[in-house]
């Protein structure tokens, strides 16, 4: 094989194929980097067994082939390049010879043979959105799906279509985060859940990328493509659990603050936070207030008046500061609509007059 | 040869000409699901290992398993669903004090309703429900044709539910393209109730006439139904004559339900009708052994034959008894001894029931449209004597009251007179099925 191509665009790709090799001390393969040289292209892929990427860059291709080559490697190699414009590849025997305008590396390759082969889907009929609303998707709730469940379905985001757009939920059955986003055409599946590990490296590969992105499913796999990446992930099986029964339909107390000053008392709250990360939140609509507390018994206690909008009974609970928090990254509006419904019921968040994201929150038993 | 030994001998043939590593990867949970006509199907647990074996590996081992079995000619590959494993990995850490969102339980299957752990791999046979579960393997040799309608009864707790879901699950398993579907009968009725409403009776209509296989539980909730009964009706007739296998059960036998129409009856007479009695001891013990060993409780011969033998009741009763002690066990962290299970027992049983002879006279004379005092009465009418006789008979097995004071509580009769009724009553209930029945119901009422 040998081939020349711009240094920045092989970098790029061979950094994104990077993340995804897998460390599997079995088949040293995993670990590699595939370069298949054909048709003035270069096709670069890497996979761990979970999810696998592919990802086909024109070049000049002066002799077709290809090489493994060790992952890591090769991208720390690549990256260290920082002015040079164009690179050249060249296999020889069992190493590949890498030149630049003034560097020059040989770096020992792995079989080829023993790389695994990347399942295509032929789909004709795949679904396509815009790549930032996928990504939006995904990034307003992967945060709360659960780390290593004994659930499955937990530990994963649910992409399902309903009403007008697809629904992008998750929870470790402590919280629940849900984004809708529109979309304009309907999707040929009715529900997938993508494990939660595999979503950080979806958002890497396609942050950078702004097309729209196909997304094809067959068999426990689902692939998105788009941009000259083709990324497919295990999917799992099972049934997302039917969350909208568990959404307050009543409010009995209700708080509208300005997201900026809610972000800010929260912060003060976090030095005085104990082990539990326990938050108080005090509403009293006869007092017009609403105080957040927080106190450890090493350190002392801390109180927090935010200037508010309150309604409804009088209620002081309790809640995790982490699972609180977590929302305010994807609530898009200034300010927060807090729904209380009691004692031991969720608490409902939405940015005010925006209709488009919720997150429930479970309260704590008091310690 | 099972399929296990089957695929084992293969993997031993395949190790011998791969690289360990190569071996490791790409044979790990591999396994054969089944073997129709020659064609093995093979389950893998991702697709990037069913694409490497079609491609690297499909002749090596197509070529093994001819080498076992010259009756194999293909070998599909599916990639393995039930891959996720439920981990015990549980992260504790934010979890400490925290409430859980009440999700609802998503094991059953929304398109069809079953919940995937009613299976018969879990069903315990014994001698009281083998009959019950003969039908219900018939049913799935033939479906629609053999035994059409199955109708299965039994009191609460006896297995009903879970011996007809077991038989969808296996339906759907064997013959994916199957429509299985399994609702209670007050779904149904619910989802009638709804179209009547909205005026959407030929939706619901032709929602229900589109199922291959159509398992109906507790169907006596339909009594007095008139409106349901009808719609039940007609959509039985479709199925049946469609060849549609139906599958009922029932906590009485059909004949038993009150308010259930002719037609109906006849109908569900026309297929099988199995009863389920309540367990035996030997099965109970079977059942005991079984879900201890599904809660990784270790119970000694002794512990197990004490409870089957104190904890009168249903499966329920049996199962709610191991899960207590399987609770024990972890909070003591220790094994369970027999003290321990004595001191549960004595608990948690029911304390010996006794009534007032009053309310039991009540209870048979309204069953039997008599008068109440006619029991007491020296009368001989025909209409008076078998209801006292059941009275009788009760008081004695159910409740141990001597002869003598059965009989003096009764208008002052000999105790010879309260032997013989007893007795001719034991006779009675084994040759005329009406009877028992009837007693069964009469037991049923003294319960609440």
């Amino acid at each position: 094989m040998k081939i020349e191509c711009i240094k920045d665009r092989f970098g790029e790709a061979v950094m994104r194929a990077e993340k995804v090799s897998g460390k599997n001390p079995t088949l040293p393969a995993l670990g590699g980097i595939y370069l298949k040289a054909e048709n003035n292209t270069v096709s670069i892929k890497a996979t761990n067994l979970d999810l696998a990427i592919s990802i086909t860059i024109p070049t000049k291709v002066i002799e077709p082939g290809e090489v493994v080559i060790p992952a890591q490697i090769l991208s720390s190699f690549v990256s260290s390049l920082k002015k040079d414009k164009n690179i050249n590849i060249e296999t020889e025997g069992q190493v590949i010879l890498i030149k630049t305008g003034d560097t020059e590396a040989t770096i020992k390759t792995l079989p080829t043979e023993d790389f695994p082969i990347i399942p295509l889907i032929k789909d004709d009929e795949a679904f396509s959105m815009p790549s930032k609303d996928l990504i939006l998707g995904l990034k307003s709730v992967y945060y709360a799906a659960a780390v290593g469940s004994m659930k499955p379905e937990l530990s994963s985001v649910c992409v399902a279509y309903g009403g007008d757009g697809l629904i992008f939920a998750a929870t470790d059955s402590f919280r629940l985060a849900e984004r809708k986003m529109k979309v304009k055409k309907m999707p040929h599946f009715k529900q997938i859940l993508i494990p939660q590990k595999n979503i950080s490296e979806i958002l890497r590969v396609f942050d950078s990328i702004d097309e729209d992105i196909s997304i094809s499913i067959e068999e426990n796999q689902a692939t998105f493509f788009g941009g000259g990446v083709y990324l497919t992930s295990r999917i799992i099986d099972g049934v997302f659990p039917d969350y909208k029964q568990i959404i307050p339909k009543e409010t009995s107390s209700e708080v509208i603050v300005l997201k900026q000053d809610l972000v800010d008392s929260l912060k003060t709250a976090l030095i005085f936070s104990d082990s539990f990360n326990q938050l108080n939140l005090k509403v009293s609509s006869v007092k017009k207030l609403f105080e957040i507390q927080s106190k450890n018994q090493n350190i002392g206690e801390n109180k927090h008046q935010i200037q508010a909008v309150v309604k409804g009974e009088e209620l002081s609970i309790s809640v995790n500061h982490r699972y609180f928090t977590d929302c305010f990254q994807s609530i898009p509006s200034d300010s927060i609509n807090l729904r209380f419904s009691g004692q031991g019921k969720p608490i409902l968040m939405e940015g005010v007059s925006d209709k488009t994201f919720m997150y429930l929150v479970m309260p704590m038993n008091k310690l | 040869m099972d399929y296990k030994q089957l695929w084992q001998s293969v993997l031993v043939e395949i190790e011998l000409a791969v690289s360990k590593a190569n071996f490791t990867t790409w044979f790990k949970d591999t396994r054969i699901v089944k073997e129709v006509d020659g064609v093995v199907v093979l389950s893998v647990p991702n697709a990037f290992v069913k694409e490497w074996l079609i491609q690297k590996y499909h002749h090596t081992i197509l070529k093994s398993l001819r080498n076992l079995d010259s009756s194999i000619h293909a070998v599909e590959y599916v990639v393995n669903k039930e891959e996720s494993k439920r981990r015990d990995d549980r992260d504790m850490q934010g979890a400490l004090g925290m409430k859980e969102l009440p999700l609802p339980d998503n094991l059953i299957n929304k398109d069809d309703n079953l919940n995937p752990r009613y299976t018969f791999e879990t069903f315990v046979i014994g001698p009281f429900n083998e009959l019950a579960h003969a039908a219900a393997q018939a049913v799935l040799k033939s479906p629609g044709l053999m035994y059409n309608p199955l109708f299965i009864y039994g009191s609460t707790g006896h297995g009903k539910t879970h011996l007809i879901q077991s038989i969808g699950n296996h339906v759907k398993t064997a013959n994916p393209g199957k429509k299985v579907f399994y609702m209670t009968s007050e779904k149904f009725g619910q989802d009638c109730m709804n179209a009547l409403q909205n005026q959407k009776m030929s939706v619901f209509k032709e929602k229900y006439r589109k199922y291959d296989v159509l398992i109906m539980d507790d169907i006596q909730f339909f009594s007095d139904k008139v409106k349901f009964q009808e719609e039940l009706f007609h959509l039985f007739n479709t199925l049946y004559d469609n060849n549609k296998q139906i599958v009922f059960s029932s906590d009485k036998h059909p004949h038993f339900i009150p308010g259930l129409e002719e037609r109906l009856k006849s109908r569900f007479s026309a297929g099988m009708i199995v009863d389920i009695p309540p367990p035996d001891e030997e099965s109970r013990i079977a059942i005991l052994t079984t879900k201890a060993r599904q809660q990784g409780l270790v119970l000694s011969g002794e512990i197990v034959d004490y409870l089957a033998h104190s904890v009168n009741g249903n499966i329920r009763d049996l199962e709610g008894a191991i899960n207590t002690l399987a609770i024990q066990s972890q909070l003591k962290g220790r094994e369970i001894t027999i003290s321990d299970v004595r001191s549960f027992v004595k608990n948690n049983t029911k304390p010996k029931r006794s009534v007032a002879i009053k309310d039991l006279v009540k209870i048979v004379a309204d069953f039997y449209s008599i008068e109440e005092e006619s029991i007491y009465e020296k009368t001989r009418r025909k209409e008076v004597i078998k209801p006292r006789q059941v009275i009788m008979y009760l008081l004695r097995e159910d409740f141990n009251i001597s002869y003598p004071s059965i009989g003096q509580k009764l208008g002052g009769r000999d105790h010879t007179t309260v032997i013989h009724s007893c007795e001719k009553i034991k006779v009675d209930i084994k040759e005329d099925p009406t009877l028992s029945q009837e007693i069964n119901q009469i037991r049923n009422l003294l319960a609440v």
